[in-house]
């Protein structure tokens, strides 16, 4: 069956189609691209570097704080003698998180009681391996972590 | 003067003069003890002096006087003179005290090495093989040559060093090894097939970690005897401290003692202790409880407590970093609930060690926090998935509406063109 050309019912229909759909178009599209493009709230990529939200001067002398790697705990130390050091903090036991023991001066895990040096380095209790070490820069009032120290 | 007398004087003074050696031990000079025995040929002499080039003690400049005596600067049968102190082969009695004039002597090795310990003859008297050798004359218990052999002597650091971390259990496992070599001991001989088999040897021997524990790191070295009943807690507390300080308050302490069973060994074993697991715990097939408990007593009820307590844990973790790493995969930002998720693995990780406090209240401590941290993970995994749902069902909406569109101008095309052909053809007539 041929409708003809100029069928007005046909016509009627098509123009209400696209009159409607333009609308519907634009909040259709526009909507999920907006979405994919703005990103969700976003951690810092698991891959090499991480800037902290820790000003160096916040960062005492003797204390540790655990920052987030990507989905992975890392610590920062600032020894006795001011020198900023991070390592992650995933103990090579049985990652557990480590932590920094400002008494024994050292970081420390709580689940086997395992030390660990500020050079990383196992020195008592189970942990069969030392932390991995991560490079440290202070830029101006930003703390820069990175893989591959 | 008596005869006893006599013998005892000549003892003392014989042992005065073995432990006041040192100061012939030094440096040697002309060697000519090398030179005859290489020069008549048979292999039993040059073989000594072959290995020797390699020992640490050629290497901080002793002669062969050092130990055997004599005088090297002497050529021929002179050198070996017995009243120049010569005193050849060493008896096995005797090479403890030969190695104990350096070795017990502070002032003396601190010129070589100021960090080695000089208790090794004293903590030899203390060992099985030790007394053995003292009270029984035993002609097989080993002395300081058995682990050390004489004329190749290297540096536990030495990876070729038979003292070497990765190379101990096969050195104690030359004669505890040997069945033959062992016949009318009680001791058994299968330790160095089980310790290889055991969750520290495969540390040891596949992954090369030199920080796991090998025989001398249990039964001491130079004093090597097995950890007494009531003090196997202390020798594996050296690096399971955790575990050994809530054994050690624990109900089992004691009652280990009173059965006479060997503390953690009575369910890790000792050679052949196994990786640790869940299935240890409670009244399962694997169970170590159930050696002493059943479904009826209070112990069996506490272990299964316990075990479901920490399976509870276990399981709830293990839902939250699946649903976690689903949301991941699937290209959702979910870093900061898996951080998090880290604390709950600690938990699981502190219950599995609260165990051996053995009572319900010390294990649910840690397993109510770690639930508390799994479910919110868990939570934020089934939202991130929510929102992939969501994120796919609009994006599959949005592409129905763009086809229907472009299938509208489509037909829209169409249907100018042909109305513009319909108006050509009309002007045309």
């Amino acid at each position: 069956m041929a409708y003809a050309i100029d069928d007005p019912s046909r016509r009627r229909f098509v123009n209400w189609f696209l009159g409607t759909s333009a609308g519907a178009f634009l909040l259709a599209v526009l909507y999920p691209v907006s979405r994919y493009l703005v990103p969700p709230p976003s951690g810092e990529s698991a891959a090499g570097t991480v800037t902290l939200a820790i000003k160096p001067e916040d960062v005492k002398p003797n204390t540790g704080q655990i920052f987030k790697f990507g989905s992975r705990p890392g610590i920062l130390v600032r020894t006795a003698a001011g020198e900023l050091r991070a390592f992650s903090a995933v103990c090579t036991h049985l990652n557990c998180t480590v932590q920094y023991r400002p008494d024994f001066g050292q970081i420390w895990c709580a689940c086997h009681n395992g030390h660990f040096d500020l050079n990383g380095k196992n020195v008592e209790g189970p942990p069969p391996r030392p932390l991995e070490a991560f490079a440290v820069n202070a830029r101006g009032n930003q703390i820069v972590v990175s893989k591959g120290a | 003067m008596t005869a006893p007398l006599v013998i005892i004087i000549v003892t003392v003074v014989g042992v005065l003069g073995l432990w006041t050696a040192p100061a012939y031990a030094q440096p040697a000079g002309a060697d000519n003890c090398a030179t005859c025995h290489l020069a008549i040929g048979a292999a039993r002499l040059e073989k000594p002096v072959k290995d020797y080039a390699h020992d640490v003690h050629k290497a901080k400049g002793f002669g062969c006087v050092a130990c055997h005596g004599g005088n090297e600067k002497e050529a021929g049968m002179e050198a070996m003179d017995p009243g120049k102190g010569y005193i050849g082969k060493p008896g096995r009695k005797q090479v403890v005290q030969v190695c104990a004039r350096c070795h017990s002597d502070a002032t003396f090795m601190k010129r070589y090495n100021p960090s080695l310990l000089v208790d090794q003859a004293t903590e030899y008297a203390t060992s099985v093989h030790g007394r053995k050798l003292r009270e029984e004359d035993d002609p097989k218990v080993a002395t300081c040559v058995s682990c050390h052999p004489a004329h190749s002597i290297r540096p536990p650091s030495d990876p070729t060093s038979s003292v070497y971390p990765l190379r101990v259990a096969e050195t104690c496992g030359a004669c505890h090894g040997d069945a033959k070599y062992m016949e009318g001991r009680r001791l058994p001989t299968d330790q160095l097939a089980k310790y290889k088999e055991s969750v520290h040897g495969k540390a040891m021997i596949v992954k090369g970690d030199l920080s796991a524990p090998t025989c001398n790191d249990c039964h001491g070295n130079h004093g090597a005897a097995p950890p007494g009943v009531s003090w196997v807690g202390n020798v594996c507390g050296q690096c399971h401290t955790v575990m050994a300080d809530l054994f050690g308050k624990s109900v089992h302490a004691k009652a280990f003692v009173d059965m006479g069973t060997p503390g953690c060994a009575t369910c890790h074993d000792n050679h052949a202790i196994r990786e640790t697991g869940d299935r240890m715990l409670g009244l399962g097939s694997d169970a170590v409880c159930t050696t002493c408990h059943g479904a009826t007593d209070k112990g069996g009820q506490t272990a299964v407590e316990m075990r479901a307590l920490i399976d509870g844990l276990a399981g709830r973790h293990r839902a939250a970093r699946e649903l976690l790493d689903r949301a991941e995969h699937a290209g959702m930002e979910v870093t900061q609930a898996k951080f998090d998720l880290n604390s709950a693995r600690d938990s699981l990780v502190k219950a599995r060690a609260a165990v051996h406090a053995f009572t319900v209240d010390a294990v649910k401590a840690e397993t109510t926090a770690g639930v508390a941290v799994a479910d919110k993970a868990h939570a934020r995994g089934v939202r991130a998935l929510g929102e992939l749902v969501f994120r796919r069902k609009g994006l599959g909406i949005s592409l129905v509406i763009i086809l229907a569109v472009i299938a509208g101008l489509l037909l829209k095309i169409r249907q100018v063109d042909r109305r513009g052909r319909a108006i050509e053809r009309g002007s045309a007539r």
